[in-house]
């Protein structure tokens, strides 16, 4: 007995060595993501991505920073960042302009940089990892070209103005849609700022104004959703078309009961992931520099069942 | 003689109801721009879409007239709700989940009440920091996300009894609530003198850091219930909804007629004040005025709803003080 | 013959109501002090501010060195070379000693920015010149009153003031820093400057005046050089005036002890105070502004804290800790500061009446509003507040009126004993008159009053018994018999051994 005790006691203690010999070895990279705002439920979707994600490599660690929405709170993390040595900072950008000399200058100080959602173009030394704003609205407008009747009345819910992702979407609405479309009549058009009750304070007083709306244009899911709420018992507006962009949890069920039409997908898990694979490999010397963009999948009735798979993976939906 | 009376009368019908004229005139005048504004569809619509902030703002108003403020009810508001739903969710039980908003609201608000009672904190910069904590305890207990499928609890914001919708007859009864604390109650009669004069209030024997609290635990029953409707009427649980509330809130308060300086204010002002804006924004989308155009007409139809109101009554207390008396006031005042 | 630095000559002032000055003459010669003295409300501050500019006065001229001038802002006459430092000093707290002392009128560069260098300098030499020796980046709030003070003299000499006003300077700062005070005075009068010094205290004023002008009821009584006066002879100008009748005053059979203080000591400012009154007593407190009257009825109420002493009410102990233990025991207080401790302006009468007895009307904490009407109503006719209806805002009232709201306030509680600090202050005659009558029927009711009044008259004409203090203090007691004016401001100055 006692000598087996004492066997296992050695054990432990070889493997504990064992233990703190590799971690010795091991490198171990600081990577810095500095969120755009944690209230905002994508950004936080994305942050929760990152640390899962980061979990796949040891040698690798990821402190999430909050920049609250606000350009100074952000240049003062890239700067921070910077000053404690992180190996590698990735941005998610509150105002890409407003961010660029700060990154510009983490990149002359030697610091690997990669720009995310969305990514700030043309700094020489840093890498992205993105997906396109204009094309995941561009998919809805070009299915909408077909599905929206002539003479059609269509309302239009737009994200805060001045915002990069809000300003592109709807301008990929205007080029592959509107412009084409000049039977169409925009019957109202608000600023919802990405939000579900301010969206819904919109509808019901359109559909007072209106008999006739033929379809939703939104620049996000949430507002779209906000929308539908509004008029889901009522029979005058069954047929309503509806689209959105990023695929949020909610849109994906109801496109699934047919209520919406149709979302692209932006998936914050892919888009993760992409960033930590890019990470290792700019850290471990793979590559130097890359800009890359993930899928973003229109979504439809039609395919809509393996897109809520990854809702229900994730805990979002059951 | 007689005649002086009637003017006189007209006066002080003047003075004391004139946000309901302008509430009034509101009515005429939209009416006029759309037909659709007085459809009782319409009208129903509006109450539901102000029925939160009307809530708020019912907190607000006791808060205001006990010289006290509440910046964090917008944000007291998405925890309370997202705890809700969270509840509802994992027990199914609407009036467990109910209770949980209304506790939620209440705890928050007597910290707050113990921050400006105990630590003589002022009420804008506690509840400033209440306002932070709130939010952020509501996004790390949900790790920034929405929580989807939230099944009947959306009844609280959705639906209704008879032709009534649930959110308006929450703000109904909040709204009667109010009324009857401010007018008849001597917890209200007190929270009136603590805000008109607190030293005063205090030598004449009232326990004046009691009211303060107690305003605030009453603020915190409505804003847990605001966010409760809020959660269900969006169909959703959102950590980061409500943010602007507190002002939307104290926007409807003030052009009520309560007064910032504390010691005035009565629930049909802020109604009525709720509904000048609700109104407002109703009318806009009903004719379509251009989004960026709306927020400078809020803006200024705001500056010159108040600015008649207080205009009504200093014309009032000029009438009845005489125009002698006047200087003297002034100098008081300064003094 | 020294020169007349100022002077003015038949000076008069109204006031709504009252005459604040009439006919009234002063002057300042080069290198004198010139003291002023007179009772609270005998009209040396609307004097001194009619000096300063504050106010204009209905009649008369002002002369400086001769030359008729009008002075219409504290800012002229500040031009005219005339610097006022107030009893209550008025200063920003966060400002240093240099911002302060060019404060308005600073020294600017080219482009406008201020010149603090030539600031610097321009102090530094004034602190040595008056051999001073402060730090002049040191913040104000970092300076006792006295330092305070200095600093105002010195913003005085700064500007090249000829006549420095001084209102009761001494009236906070402790003994050596009178010592410092007067040490400047004297500098300040060898340099040629013409002195005003208010106050009412004796062995001051006999220190350090070479004038001595006393001011009664608005009017200059007698102006003399010191060495021509005597302490008996300023008391008695002071305030020798016939007075008692006109008070509707009865005689009401005194009954036992009510109210019994002990050894009653707080942080305010008053310490090992004892005192009684019986049933149906109006005593009263005498003594100059400041001498703690106040603090000690504030502390006996609830409102200010104690640390020491004993309180009985009808022979048994109580304890007080707030106003709310207060009313309980029966004792209910009318502030001297109306607007801050008596009403809540902008609410109405009735609710305002109601205030303290909210328990009356709300059972359950549900209003019976037509019996409060009728009570509140029943209780104004009685005292007689003279309104449109109960319904109108408290600020709409004269202020005799609203002193009347606060006493229906108090009298809804039917209370045993009554505090009234100052209950006559700024209230027209006839309504000082009516709350004397109220008094009166008050302690036939059975009821007992605490009269606090800086108007020794009203003190005379309405109390059985008196207390006098000074600096925090009980100094004397008085039975009626023993009224006299000398006798209670001898006290109230701390000097009865002569008395005796």
């Amino acid at each position: 007995m006692k000598f087996m005790k004492s066997i296992r006691t050695v054990t432990a203690v070889a493997a504990l060595c064992l233990a703190a010999t590799t971690v010795a070895q091991a490198q171990n990279y600081k990577i810095a993501f500095i969120a755009r705002a944690q209230a905002d439920s994508f950004a936080a979707w994305l942050a929760n991505g990152i640390m899962d994600e980061v979990k796949k490599y040891p040698d690798m660690t990821v402190d999430v920073m909050d920049s609250q929405a606000d350009d100074a709170k952000e240049n003062a993390f890239i700067e921070n960042a910077v000053a404690n040595k992180y190996d590698l900072i990735i941005v998610q950008p509150n105002n890409g302009e407003a961010q660029r000399p700060y990154v510009e200058q983490a990149v002359k100080d030697g610091v690997k940089v990669i720009t995310t959602n969305a990514r700030i173009k043309d700094i020489p030394g840093s890498s992205s990892v993105d997906a396109d704003p204009y094309e995941q609205a561009a998919v809805n407008a070009r299915l909408a070209l077909e599905q929206i009747p002539q003479g059609a009345n269509v309302v239009v819910l737009n994200g805060p103005s001045g915002n990069m992702h809000a300003d592109m979407r709807r301008d990929a609405w205007q080029k592959e849609f509107f412009d084409k479309r000049s039977d169409v009549k925009i019957v109202g058009e608000q600023i919802a700022h990405w939000n579900k009750e301010e969206a819904m304070r919109f509808m019901e007083d359109w559909v007072q104004a209106n008999d006739k709306i033929d379809a939703i244009v939104s620049m996000n899911d949430n507002m779209a959703a906000g929308a539908l709420e509004v008029i889901k018992d009522d029979p005058k507006f069954e047929n309503i078309l509806a689209y959105g962009v990023d695929g949020t949890a909610e849109a994906m069920l109801l496109i699934q009961s047919g209520k919406m039409t149709s979302t692209a997908l932006q998936n914050a898990y892919d888009l993760a992931a992409k960033n930590i694979s890019v990470a290792h490999d700019l850290l471990t010397g793979k590559i130097t520099q890359i800009d890359t963009d993930i899928d973003c999948p229109l979504v439809t009735k039609d395919n809509v069942a393996e897109f809520i798979e990854i809702h229900k993976k994730s805990g979002a939906i059951k | 003689m007689n005649n002086l009376m009637t003017r006189e009368k007209w006066q002080t019908i003047k003075s004391r109801y004139s946000i309901y004229l302008v509430l009034i005139a509101m009515i005429i005048v939209c009416n006029l721009l759309s037909p659709n504004f007085l459809s009782a569809r319409n009208i129903s619509n509006i109450s539901v879409q102000i029925s939160v902030t009307t809530i708020l703002a019912f907190g607000e108003t006791i808060l205001i007239i006990g010289g006290l403020l509440d910046l964090s009810c917008g944000s007291v508001l998405a925890l309370a709700g997202v705890l809700s739903v969270y509840v509802f969710k994992e027990t199914g039980s609407l009036s467990l989940a109910f209770a949980v908003g209304l506790i939620v609201g209440v705890l928050c608000n007597f910290v707050n009440g113990i921050l400006v009672r105990r630590f003589n904190i002022p009420a804008f910069i506690a509840t400033l920091a209440m306002m932070t904590v709130a939010r952020g305890i509501a996004l790390l207990f949900t790790k920034g996300q929405n929580i989807y499928q939230i099944g009947d609890y959306v009844w609280f914001g959705q639906g209704s009894i008879g032709f009534i919708p649930i959110p308006v007859l929450f703000m109904i009864i909040i709204g009667i609530l109010t009324w009857y604390i401010l007018g008849h109650t001597s917890f209200g009669r007190s929270l009136y003198a603590v805000g008109g004069n607190e030293e005063a209030a205090r030598a004449s024997g009232i326990n004046v850091g009691r009211i303060k609290v107690g305003a605030y635990l009453i603020n915190g029953v409505f804003v847990g219930l605001a966010g409760i409707i809020l959660m269900a009427r969006t169909n959703v649980g959102a950590p980061n909804s409500g943010q602007g509330y507190e002002f939307e809130a104290l926007t409807a308060a003030i052009i009520g007629g309560t007064s910032f300086s504390g010691g005035l204010g009565t629930a049909g002002g802020t109604l009525a004040g709720a509904f000048i804006v609700g109104f407002l924004n109703n009318i806009m989308n009903l004719a379509g005025v251009d989004s960026y155009l709306q927020q400078v007409i809020k803006g200024a139809i705001i500056a010159l709803a108040v600015g008649y109101d207080m205009w009504a009554k200093v014309n009032r207390t000029r009438k009845t003080l005489g125009a002698a008396k006047l200087p003297t006031e002034r100098k008081e005042a300064r003094a | 013959m020294q020169n007349n630095l100022l002077e003015v000559r038949n000076i008069s002032k109204s006031f709504p109501g009252v005459k604040a000055l009439e006919d009234v003459c002063f002057s300042v010669k080069e290198g004198s002090v010139h003291v002023l003295c007179g009772e609270n409300g005998a009209g040396k501050s609307t004097l001194m501010k009619i000096i300063n500019g504050i106010y204009q006065p209905d009649g008369g001229e002002t002369l400086i060195r001769g030359e008729k001038v009008e002075i219409n802002s504290p800012i002229r006459a500040g031009e005219l070379g005339i610097s006022m430092i107030f009893q209550e000093l008025n200063y920003t707290p966060e400002m240093t000693i240099e911002e302060s002392l060019f404060a308005g009128r600073w020294p600017k560069k080219r482009f406008g920015q201020i010149d603090w260098k030539t600031i610097r300098q321009k102090t530094l030499q004034l602190l040595k010149q008056e051999n001073l020796s402060y730090d002049p980046q040191t913040k104000l709030k970092d300076l006792s009153i006295s330092n305070l003070q200095m600093l105002e003299i010195l913003k005085a000499i700064s500007r090249d003031a000829d006549i420095i006003i001084m209102d009761e300077p001494t009236s906070s700062i402790t003994n050596k820093e009178i010592e410092i005070l007067f040490e400047k005075i004297a500098d300040l009068r060898a340099r040629g400057k013409g002195i005003v010094y208010i106050s009412h205290k004796m062995d001051e004023i006999f220190r350090i005046a070479d004038e001595i002008s006393i001011l009664r009821d608005g009017k200059v009584v007698e102006t003399r050089p010191k060495d021509k006066f005597d302490i008996d002879s300023v008391i008695a100008l002071m305030v020798g005036r016939a007075l008692g009748q006109g008070y509707p005053k009865e005689d009401v059979p005194r009954g036992d002890v009510v109210l019994e203080v002990e050894n009653f000591s707080g942080p305010t400012g008053f310490s090992d105070i004892s005192f009684n009154v019986r049933k149906g007593e109006i005593v009263g407190f005498a003594g100059l502004v400041g001498a703690g009257r106040t603090e000690v009825m504030r502390a006996l109420f609830g409102l200010d804290p104690h640390f020491g002493g004993t309180v009985k009410v009808h022979g048994a102990p109580v304890k007080v800790r707030n106003v709310q233990d207060s009313i309980r025991n029966g004792v209910v207080m009318l502030s001297e500061d109306r607007r801050r401790y008596g009403i809540v302006p902008i609410r109405d009468v009735k609710e305002n009446v109601t205030l303290a007895s909210m328990e009356q009307f709300f059972q359950k904490g549900r209003l019976h509003s037509a019996r409060e009407r009728s009570r509140v109503e029943e209780i104004c006719s009685k005292i007689n507040v003279k309104m449109a209806s109960i319904d109108v805002q408290v600020s709409t009232l004269s202020g005799g009126n609203q002193q009347k709201v606060v006493l229906s306030k108090w009298m809804l509680q039917d209370p045993d004993i009554l505090i009234l600090d100052e209950p006559t202050r700024g209230i027209d005659v006839g309504a000082k008159f009516e709350i004397y009558k109220l008094m009166t029927s008050l302690v036939k009711e059975g009821k007992s009053i605490i009269m606090v009044s800086s108007e020794l008259p009203e003190l005379i004409g309405m109390c059985d018994r008196m207390y006098v203090m000074a600096e925090g203090r009980i100094t004397g007691e008085l039975d009626r018999a023993e009224f006299s004016q000398e006798t209670i401001m001898r006290y109230a100055m701390n000097m009865a051994r002569k008395a005796v």
